[in-house]
């Protein structure tokens, strides 16, 4: 099975009833020519990439934009319409007064599988005593977060609460909290090699593209930055397959994926088994 | 007078290839325009419009010949961040092959039919799908 841990959702059809939300989603989440299209469309693109399944995540800034770019329900809804294909993440402002109860609704009534949190786009530091009741609720539902980690394009959102080197007090207070580093951290690349060597609690995604063709940016990250072999010999179980589409299209990065140095087994892992794992899909 | 008429064509894979011929023959006969041409182009940079003969081997050669004129993996230019849209572009083999074939064809229309050899067909191609594309069919004429 293969499974893209970081997908946007918020230009599908079917949550795109209102223009000016759709504005709002162009001008908030930096991607102003995105069109809309239906979830069908979606599907297609999934089997043209191999892909099986893809999570879907919500993204609430309302403290500091006055509403979610994705809420919680429309991730359900869309959820609901594709249940075999679509995973469906919330998403929590930390700095909102009701986080706790959006949160605990969003994992006791809409049955969302996730939370995905953004510090640099959210303004909050993962380590911040504040962020406690959050992950307390998470481990309680023992549903695992995907966190924007490194470098998001989003405007106005900067790159200090993005420090994968945040996450390492979260890992060590919550040994059992399942965490993901979304983008593999980026630029905070060896770093965040390290962190997912060193907790068992710690994962990272390949939804990283910042320059070049994703082949060539994954030869020049996963090649010269990291060695060619570290995945294949020791972090096969602590690689997730990611796109971060739709900022660029899922073929391109399954793609470079299968660029990458492994032996069969270890890209089964990267590609969709440690996915299933971390989202205790093996479980149901 | 002129008739403007737009559809979509919802496209499976990165390369493919389908026929339009029957789409555009029905807005004619809804446009009611008798003699005059016929306009069918793309709205898009990275797909195509062209003519020839309906046969699976005919699509098959044209696509050995495009991904042998057109590598999928050059190291082109256009494999980079694009601040105007806040997205990557990575489809320069989608453009340059959309740039060989052409995105437009037109056709006499004679008594209400278009001007059509026996063998020709009309073709849309997908050089970066899936994807939801969009064809413009203008109808010019009297």
């Amino acid at each position: 099975m293969v499974i893209d841990m970081h997908t946007f959702p918020g230009f599908l059809e079917e949550i795109c009833q209102d223009p000016k939300r759709v504005a709002f989603r162009r001008e908030q989440y930096f991607l102003y020519k995105q069109h809309v299209w239906p979830l069908s469309l979606f599907v297609l693109q999934m089997n043209a990439a191999g892909i099986d399944k893809s999570v879907i995540s919500a993204e609430d800034v309302t403290t500091r934009a006055g509403d979610t770019i994705v809420s919680n329900e429309e991730v359900q809804k869309l959820v609901e319409l594709c249940p075999n294909r679509l995973i469906g993440f919330a998403s929590v402002d930390p700095w909102r007064k009701d986080a706790i109860q959006v949160l605990d609704k969003a994992f006791g009534e809409l049955k969302l599988s996730g939370l995905k949190l953004s510090p640099a786009i959210q303004r909050f530091m993962p380590n911040d005593p504040m962020m406690e009741p959050i992950y307390k609720l998470c481990e309680r539902y023992q549903k695992p977060i995907l966190f924007e980690s490194g470098m998001t394009w989003v405007k106005n959102s900067p790159s200090r609460y993005g420090n994968p080197l945040l996450l390492e007090d979260v890992a060590i207070a919550h040994p059992n909290l399942k965490m993901c580093m979304g983008h593999f951290g980026w630029p905070w690349v060896r770093e965040t090699a390290m962190l997912i060597l060193k907790y068992p609690n710690l994962y990272a995604d390949t939804a990283l593209l910042y320059f070049d063709s994703p082949v060539q940016f994954f030869e020049h990250t996963f090649k010269k930055d990291l060695g060619e072999y570290w995945i294949d010999r020791m972090l096969y179980d602590k690689v997730l397959f990611g796109s971060t589409y739709p900022r660029i299209e899922q073929k391109r990065m399954r793609k470079a994926v299968d660029s990458l140095t492994m032996r069969p087994l270890q890209r089964e892992l990267v590609l969709g088994g440690n996915a299933a794992s971390f989202l205790g899909l093996e479980e149901a | 007078m002129v008739k403007h008429y737009e559809f979509f064509v919802t496209t499976e894979d990165e390369y493919y290839t389908t026929y339009i011929g029957d789409t555009v023959k029905a807005f004619i006969a809804e446009s009611g325009v008798q003699n005059g041409i016929v306009s069918v182009v793309t709205a898009h940079t990275n797909c195509g419009i062209i003519v020839t003969e309906p046969l699976d081997c005919i699509l098959s050669d044209l696509n050995v010949l495009l991904h042998k004129l057109v590598d999928d993996d050059a190291e082109y230019s256009h494999a980079h961040f694009l601040p105007t849209y806040g997205r990557t572009s990575a489809n320069a083999y989608g453009h340059l092959r959309s740039i060989l074939v052409g995105n437009s064809t037109t056709l006499s229309l004679v008594n209400g039919k278009a001007c059509m050899g026996e063998a020709q067909e009309i073709v849309f191609m997908e050089f970066d799908g899936p994807q939801a594309r969009k064809v413009f069919v203008d109808i010019i004429g009297e």
